[in-house]
């Protein structure tokens, strides 16, 4: 009896406490997506039809990625945060997507056309662990800039010839439409996953 | 509670039966052969004893904690579940969207358009207005707490400057504002969940800030609570600003912005609707002796507070900072540049309501008056005039 | 006489026919921008003003009459055909059609060239062996002090400009003022592309942005503004940050440049 009774009295006793019922909705301002998906052309990027050289100092016009599924970034290599950190997001979703080794491409472009010719991207691509999926380019200034606005990536050179950008990393379809963006360094890949798989 | 007071009724004779070792068990199987020392009339009042406990125990832990909607913060549980799309009804000042009938969260459709347009801001001088939607202030957008507002934006392909938005009553960066920058013929598109109810000013928020709102690209978004406002007879909106002219007060033609003026915050008109007598004479606001009139009243700035008062009348409820305090019986309330209120006055007498900002020079030589003209009968009791 | 009047029409005919072509052609000259320092908008960490270096400017802003000469040569670049990745619905929309700008629009011959992407920007300078000009080039250009200008200074017309509606007819280029290096109509014309003009790092919105988003953007520092009272500045830098490069906007043109 005294049990039920003292037991019914902490039962009333934690009744009133914080009535802090949490929405289940956290509120966050989306963006109709990352890139404004709407005004994402249907047309390809490879269109652009420059030359650029690989890090095996190959040339290559960007349409060699059609087929597959191609995930591109902008980077330059002696950035000394940010772009590692891009590079290892970017590996992280060639990891997620070790079942389809082979399938996609994993292209990186470079904004340092002064200095990541195609020796020093062979250096990084080592040193950064980048598998024979991945691709290194080097481009001409004017080329390089072209593919950025071409991917509403923003960047500027400084005095000391190194680089402020934007993080974004883009997935383009087999035939090399812009499909889906991502902003933002350590971002969370599942949507970028998903896009990925539904364009095998 | 009702657990301690029947403590102390406790006499002896049942305080030992609850201090008594037995367990819950033993109580509950109550076998008459184990409690041939009490008498059976003891049993049933020990039974009633426990429901009462059992029942004030229970009513205790669900009601208690219910509290005065009117006073509560709308950390409110909101339910995620969007049962429809609904088109946003949008008004032109001085009007406002009927009150919402829907009790469940809504996708609701909000498109505003931003126009530059060149409108008289006064008798004699034109201006060239930053708007949404080509008028000052912009569209009022009534929604729920709780309802996923949808929200597009476009540039009119007219325009010379890209414009974006900042709606106040967005949790989220910049207020919508980093996912609106919008060229001229483009459209942006982003959305977000009215998490929070009250009165809410939006306003465009492109390089310089403070040169888009002080062309008058503001305007107010009310987020209903999910029981909704209490009922009025009339609801109307104001919104008050300033504006700084390379003139002086109604100038002859087009006046260009003067820079200088807004960064010393010396302005040449404090108006109400973005036009001289926009809101009197005319274009008074009506009501009948008898209603209560409800104001929902916004201040887009760029810099000046309102010391809003109600000339011959008495603000009976303000919703002060239009957030959930209640203020009653308030003769001038402030409204912060970025701010609002809700006002409500209860219409007694036919009179002329002169709404100022009673920093009063504004009101006398810069225009910061609106009316509302009341008709009816007079009611001398209240008042009256007494000729000698 | 009827051979008179045949050789009369036939040479009327002819003149006619070449009408939309001679329609004065204004003559292209450049400008040189001597080499000087140019505050950017934006601080960065160093703050420093940046080196320029001599360089060459149309001395105004590309015509349509120009840019249809372009089309002509690169039919690619014509409006039935330019591919929707370069260029929006918008392009060369007051154009009659792909090789006409229309004989109504005789008022525009001379005016700037608008509603043209940043692509078909590029591409016309290309064609002629230039380039669009960066921001630095531009911004550094645009300070040269007006000549003959009526308004008391140059940020009060420039935010009176800002300020007015897109008449219904671009004026000619060469209509409103001269700097002091030469260029015409740097303000109170039309928005100009530059080459990088995707080279705003930060968020869209521009209020309390004195910190860099770290997470979006590398090497950026803190950056602010140099001169917030530059309102003019202001709308210029936000106007920028809003463009896609296959934008045609009605008030946006340009004019090429020659690195010395």
């Amino acid at each position: 009896m005294k049990i039920l009774i003292y037991s019914l009295f902490t039962v009333v006793l934690f009744s009133c406490s914080n009535v802090n019922t949490q929405s289940a909705f956290t509120g966050e301002v989306q963006k109709s997506n990352t890139a404004a998906v709407g005004t994402l052309s249907s047309e390809s990027i490879y269109q652009l039809t420059d030359t650029f050289q690989t890090q095996d100092n190959k040339n290559v016009t960007l349409a060699s990625f059609k087929g597959k599924p191609t995930v591109v970034a902008m980077i330059f290599t002696h950035c000394t945060y940010a772009c590692p950190r891009l590079t290892a997001d970017i590996k992280n979703i060639e990891s997620k997507l070790k079942d389809e080794n082979g399938k996609v491409n994993y292209v990186l472009v470079s904004f340092d056309a002064d200095r990541d010719l195609p020796d020093t991207l062979k250096k990084y691509a080592t040193s950064m662990g980048l598998d024979e999926n991945w691709t290194l380019l080097h481009g001409d200034e004017n080329v390089v800039r072209t593919l950025s606005v071409l991917l509403n990536v923003q960047f500027a050179k400084d005095a000391e010839g190194n680089f402020s950008h934007s993080n974004i990393i883009s997935v383009l379809d087999k035939k090399g439409v812009l499909v889906f963006q991502k902003e933002g360094l350590g971002a969370d890949a599942a949507e970028t996953l998903n896009t990925i798989r539904q364009l095998f | 509670m009702q657990l301690i007071m029947f403590y102390n009724r406790c006499s002896a004779e049942f305080c030992g039966a609850f201090s008594d070792e037995k367990t819950t068990q033993d109580f509950l199987n109550i076998k008459p052969k184990t409690m041939s020392n009490i008498s059976k009339e003891t049993l049933v009042l020990k039974r009633m004893i426990f429901a009462a406990i059992l029942f004030s125990s229970l009513s205790i832990f669900f009601l208690s904690c219910k509290t005065n909607s009117a006073n509560a913060t709308s950390d409110n549980k909101i339910d995620t579940v969007l049962t429809g799309t609904v088109t946003a009804e949008l008004t032109e000042a001085p009007n406002v969207p009927k009150p919402l009938t829907y009790t469940s969260p809504k996708r609701v459709m909000v498109h505003l358009e931003t126009i530059e347009k060149v409108m008289p801001i006064s008798d004699s001088s034109e201006y060239t207005f930053w708007t949404f939607g080509g008028h000052v202030p912009g569209n009022f957008i009534r929604v729920r707490q709780g309802d996923l507002v949808d929200f597009t934006l476009t540039n009119s392909p007219d325009s010379k400057n890209s414009h974006s938005i900042d709606l106040h009553a967005v949790i989220g960066p910049g207020g919508g504002a980093d996912a609106t920058a919008t060229a001229p013929g483009q459209s942006t598109h982003f959305q977000f969940r009215a998490l929070h109810s009250g009165l809410y000013v939006y306003h465009c928020a492109t390089g310089p800030v403070p040169l888009h709102i002080a062309n008058g690209m503001y305007g107010l978004i009310l987020v209903e609570p999910q029981g909704g406002l209490p009922k009025v007879d009339r609801e109307y909106y104001l919104m008050q600003g300033d504006f700084y002219t390379t003139g002086k007060y109604d100038a002859k033609g087009l006046q260009a912005f003067d820079e200088d003026k807004a960064l010393a915050e010396n302005p040449d008109y404090v108006l109400f609707n973005g036009r001289v007598r926009s809101t009197t004479g005319p274009n008074a606001l009506t009501a009948k002796v008898g209603e209560t009139v409800r104001l929902y009243v916004g201040n887009g700035g760029p810099n000046l507070v309102s010391s809003f008062h109600p000339i011959g009348q008495i603000f009976t409820k303000v919703y002060m900072e239009g957030g959930h305090e209640i203020n009653t019986d308030v003769q001038t309330t402030l409204i912060p540049a970025g701010g609002a209120s809700i006002v409500e006055m209860k219409m007694q007498v036919p009179e002329t309501i002169n709404l100022v900002d009673h920093s009063i020079f504004r009101a006398f030589n810069k225009g910061a008056i609106a009316q509302i003209k009341v008709t009816g009968d007079e009611n001398p009791s209240l008042y009256q005039k007494i000729k000698k | 006489m009827k051979y008179f009047l045949t050789i009369f029409f036939v040479t009327v005919f002819f003149w006619a026919s070449d009408a939309q072509k001679k329609a004065v052609v204004l003559s292209k000259e450049m400008v040189t921008v001597p080499a000087g320092n140019y505050q950017p908008f934006f601080i960065s960490e160093t703050n420093k003003p940046v080196q320029v270096k001599a360089f060459r400017m149309d001395e105004h802003a590309v015509t349509n009459l120009e840019f249809l000469e372009f089309v002509k040569a690169n039919p690619q670049w014509q409006r039935s055909k330019v591919n929707r990745l370069f260029a929006d619905t918008n392009y060369l929309r007051q154009w009659k059609s792909d090789l006409s700008i229309g004989e109504s629009n005789k008022k525009i011959y001379n005016s700037p060239v608008v509603n043209v992407s940043w692509f078909a920007a590029q591409a016309y300078c290309q064609w002629k062996k230039k380039k669009l000009p960066t921001i630095a080039q531009w911004e550094f250009a645009a300070k040269g002090a007006p000549k003959n200008l009526k308004s008391p200074s140059l940020t009060e017309y420039i935010l009176s400009w800002n300020a007015k509606p897109n008449p219904p007819f671009l004026p000619n280029v060469k209509s409103t003022y001269q700097n002091a290096y030469g260029l015409y109509d740097m303000y109170g014309l039309i928005w100009e592309w530059t080459s990088d003009f995707n080279s705003f790092i930060g968020s869209q919105d521009s209020r309390g942005n004195n910190e860099v988003d770290f997470k979006n953007f590398c090497a950026g520092g803190a950056i602010n503004v140099a001169d917030k009272t530059d309102y003019a500045g202001f709308l210029r830098f936000s106007f920028r940050s809003s463009l896609k490069g296959n934008y045609c906007i009605r008030n946006l043109g340009f004019r090429c440049a020659i690195d010395l």
